[in-house]
């Protein structure tokens, strides 16, 4: 408990001092609680997702960093390993695959590299998934795109 | 009294039934507040996105002179928070004694030390030596001088051709922690508050004002280019080690000033980092001398307790650990292997 918190706190000032280095992600540090964070990635270039930012909500354990952090997605999005309801994601390192020496950050790149190259076969949203193992890239993206336009992108007018 | 308990809510933890029932309005409104706070962030984020998104390329390119602007305003940044890495004091003491010694002891390296010492531009050779893990000349001064460099995952290991590149440039171009001393960027996360806290340190320990002639006569020599990557370098990897520079620099003295420096950067620790990658603690001697799995990955023993005690399995590679861990003898003959495979293993754990 006290090493995840130290560990967390020193995460977060890694944060501080890192956060012009990756402009791709914010993580933000709930104000009273260390073990909430909230992250703000931005859909990665040429990909559906392009220009949207979508928001992340992490659940830090006590165990951590000897287990992973439960995240999922507040914004919608359409991709086959995320679930289009709750936002959970179907990611290994975030399952099985965990190592302590990821972090919060390299947590968020790894989302950002699944949200890149969608994994179509272990499907937690199956029309997604469908669309994708079909070969219907187009109408795939453009499902992808319309939600990404929808819930991660400005209103505009 | 009802108003004041409202007003400062947030400030006394609030004793009474009234003041609770605030607390919890508060609590809801900061929270939406959060949510606010996020939107507009986001907002804003997103307006710039589409410009940012263009210029993405062009960022990359630009980053280096960026960078170069930032750090020249930093030092009085670090000198601002040198008391916020106060908590790692304590850590850095040992190291620190261990160079007042050593410095002490041989005056070329109390020469380089004072002349780094002699303006704030110590904190960025350390920094840049150890965050973007490029040198410079100027770098690889520092990074002998605080000798934790926090690496973090970038464990000590020689990365020869580097290690030789900077080397020369030292050589020829002598040691210009004056001019070179911008080349450091904050965001990079291993740089840590230990430097800060050490250069602070150094400088007053060293004399700094008598060697301040001999560091001007130094500058205009050198001027830090022909390294393999300036510290600076958007491009250079960040798993490079430090390491390689603790230990060309102490050459470059030794040429430099004609007697033998004590190579006190070779000691012991060359070949660790200097904080665990899962705890961040500094990693005391034992810890150091402590290699658990064949993969090179190094972690302090009470992490490696509790990994043992959970899945066993080693953070590196992610296969289980073995039963007898690998311990210091494999870095007592074994250097050159000892040094290689951990840099091997920050290259995975880092990509």
């Amino acid at each position: 408990m006290q090493a995840s918190r130290a560990r967390l706190f020193k995460e977060y000032k890694e944060v501080q001092r890192e956060k012009v280095a990756d402009p791709d992600i914010q993580l933000v540090c709930d104000d009273s609680n260390i073990f909430k964070w909230t992250a703000l990635i931005k859909g990665p270039s040429e990909t559906p997702f392009e220009g949207g930012v979508f928001q992340l909500a992490f659940a830090v354990p006590e165990q951590y960093p000897l287990q992973p952090p439960q995240v999922r997605f507040l914004t919608k999005i359409f991709h086959p390993n995320v679930h289009f309801k709750t936002g959970e994601i179907c990611l290994d390192i975030l399952k099985n695959a965990w190592s302590p020496a990821w972090t919060l950050q390299s947590v968020c790149r790894a989302i950002i590299a699944l949200m890149a190259h969608p994994e179509p076969d272990s499907p937690l949203n199956c029309d997604s998934g469908n669309l994708l193992r079909s070969g219907d890239l187009r109408g795939y993206y453009s499902m992808a795109r319309m939600y990404t336009k929808l819930a991660a992108m400005p209103k505009k007018g | 009294m009802v108003s004041d308990s409202i007003t400062n809510a947030s400030i006394h933890a609030a004793p009474n039934n009234n003041a609770r029932d605030v607390g919890k309005k508060k609590r809801a409104r900061s929270a939406k507040l959060k949510q606010c706070k996020l939107d507009v962030r986001r907002e804003q984020w997103l307006s710039q996105g589409a410009v940012k998104n263009k210029d993405c390329k062009a960022e990359q390119n630009g980053v280096v002179e960026e960078r170069k602007d930032r750090n020249n305003h930093r030092p009085f940044g670090s000198l601002g928070m040198r008391p916020g890495g106060g908590e790692n004091d304590g850590s850095i003491h040992h190291h620190h004694h261990h160079h007042d010694s050593d410095l002490d002891s041989n005056s070329p390296n109390s020469l380089t030390s004072s002349v780094l010492g002699s303006n704030y531009s110590e904190t960025n050779f350390t920094g840049s030596s150890s965050s973007s893990s490029s040198s410079s000349s100027g770098g690889c001064c520092s990074g002998n001088i605080t000798e934790d460099d926090e690496g973090g995952g970038d464990d000590g290991c020689l990365d020869d051709w580097e290690a030789v590149a900077d080397a020369l440039a030292a050589n020829e171009k002598s040691k210009n922690p004056c001019l070179e001393s911008p080349p450091e960027h904050d965001p990079i996360a291993q740089s840590g508050s230990p430097q800060e806290t050490t250069i602070g340190s150094d400088g007053p320990n060293f004399g700094v004002e008598n060697s301040k002639p001999r560091c001007a006569r130094t500058i205009p020599k050198a001027s830090g280019n022909g390294l393999a990557w300036r510290p600076d370098d958007a491009f250079r990897p960040q798993s490079l080690p430090n390491l390689a520079k603790q230990v060309s620099l102490p050459n470059s003295n030794r040429k430099h000033y004609g007697c033998g420096g004590v190579p006190w950067a070779y000691s012991g620790v060359v070949s660790a980092p200097s904080s665990c990658p899962i705890c961040y603690e500094d990693l005391d001697f034992t810890d150091t001398s402590f290699l658990p799995c064949l993969c090179g990955f190094r972690l302090c023993l009470f992490c490696h307790k509790r990994i043992l005690e959970e899945d066993s399995r080693c953070p590196g590679c992610r296969k289980p650990y073995e039963h007898e861990p690998v311990e210091a003898e494999a870095s007592v003959h074994g250097g050159s292997l000892t040094f290689r495979l951990p840099r091997s293993c920050s290259l995975i754990t880092r990509s």
